[in-house]
């Protein structure tokens, strides 16, 4: 069966109804930057929310709301100064409001680096940097994982995945994605959870390697 | 509605070209009170529901220029707005997330093939909604206005997850599939 590159209808309506998890919205914001063709999706959705708005049953506003709100129109002062954006230029729009953690080492020709902000719970999300040829460590996932791939490509067993392709994993699946790119792989990845490592190997690992 | 939606685009038209505050109170007096509506039904107690109203109303008198009717509907820009200003009061600054939305700086050219003709058009939204059946409809409005997950919309109802998910993936297609249909029929 050959996966979906894009996010599922479901998740792209709750981005636009504003319901997403932060750490689950950067990851879909990243997708939406690099593949302007699944935003009509994210775009309906606002659409629907605007139908649903107008149909509203309206709430009784203070009586002085109208009045207030004009005399407040020519007035700059209350304007909020924007985010600053220091992280790296070279990333997806979305993801440059975030300061970043150093790059960790996390395996051979793997490293990974904390987006600093965006979290719900358990939930956060990492940078993942993969070398040409060399695979992410093999794991089953402690919870949802949302990948979406920034530069470069890899493969699993569902296929090759490039530049803006996004992926919700199976939790059911183990899972080893390798680069196929001569280039590093460079992805975002929204984690719920930690990064299960079966085997052997993984409970030798699991005190050291905090994914 | 139909008519009073067009004039809706066209009263934030004005605001956005002329700073027409006579267009700008009759705005206010459509969609304050329905923003307040929506915010108190996300989970707002009424007084932060109508100071966040108020402030949702100004910043659509100041970023009125970023409005392109081609684009959306007035409805659909001022839901942005309402649903950008809860989210950042929620969790501060997460609405940075949405900047690409297509008036904020792009990281590509917008694609034609990006925008899904007929969308700017609440009438036709509106049409499309009525083809949904009970089910899609109520799963499609309760992501919208409870600030629910979808796995809390399965618990309030009694049914699957999965069935929800479903519920709205299909509902989805199906306005998507009507509104291109209708924007082909027309054009």
């Amino acid at each position: 069966m050959s996966a979906r590159r894009h996010p599922s209808e479901e998740r792209l309506l709750a981005f636009a109804a504003g319901t997403l998890s932060v750490p689950e919205a950067v990851v879909v914001a990243t997708h939406l930057a690099l593949r302007p063709e699944t935003r009509a999706w994210a775009e309906l959705g606002e659409a629907v929310g605007g139908a649903m708005l107008d149909d509203l049953a309206p709430s009784g506003l203070e009586p002085d709301a109208l009045d207030g709100v004009m005399a407040r129109l020519d007035d700059a002062s209350d304007i909020a100064p924007p985010v600053p954006r220091t992280a790296d230029p070279s990333l997806p729009a979305p993801l440059r409001g975030f300061a970043l953690g150093p790059w960790r080492w996390l395996g051979p020709g793997v490293h990974v680096r904390d987006v600093l902000g965006p979290r719900d719970g358990d939930c956060r999300v990492i940078l993942l940097r993969i070398a040409p040829g060399q695979s992410a460590p093999r794991h089953t996932h402690g919870g949802v994982e949302l990948t979406c791939v920034i530069e470069g490509a890899y493969a699993t067993e569902d296929g090759v995945f490039s530049r803006g392709d996004f992926e919700e994993a199976d939790p059911n699946v183990t899972h080893q994605p390798r680069v196929v790119s001569s280039a590093p792989c460079l992805c975002v990845a929204a984690l719920d959870g930690q990064i299960v490592l079966p085997g052997r190997l993984g409970r030798l690992l699991a005190p050291f390697v905090k994914l | 509605m139909t008519s009073s939606a067009r004039a809706y685009d066209g009263l934030l038209s004005r605001v956005a070209q002329t700073r027409d505050r006579a267009a700008f109170a009759e705005l206010f007096e459509h969609y304050a009170p329905r923003v307040k509506t929506l915010l108190m039904r996300s989970g707002s107690t009424p007084s932060a529901a109508e100071e966040l109203a108020q402030e949702a109303m100004l910043l659509v008198w100041r970023k009125a220029h970023m409005f392109d009717p081609a684009r959306a509907s007035a409805a659909a820009w001022i839901f942005t707005i309402a649903r950008n200003l809860r989210i950042d009061n929620l969790r501060r600054g997460s609405s940075t997330l949405y900047e690409l939305d297509p008036t904020f700086g792009m990281e590509e050219p917008q694609q034609p093939d990006a925008i899904l003709c007929g969308a700017e058009d609440a009438q036709r939204i509106r049409a499309a909604m009525r083809t949904l059946n009970p089910e899609q409809a109520l799963a499609i409005e309760m992501a919208f206005f409870q600030e629910q997950t979808h796995a809390q919309i399965s618990q309030t109802l009694g049914v699957p997850l999965g069935t929800i998910k479903a519920r709205i993936r299909f509902g989805m297609m199906k306005l998507r599939a009507f509104i291109e249909r209708d924007a082909g029929a027309s054009a």
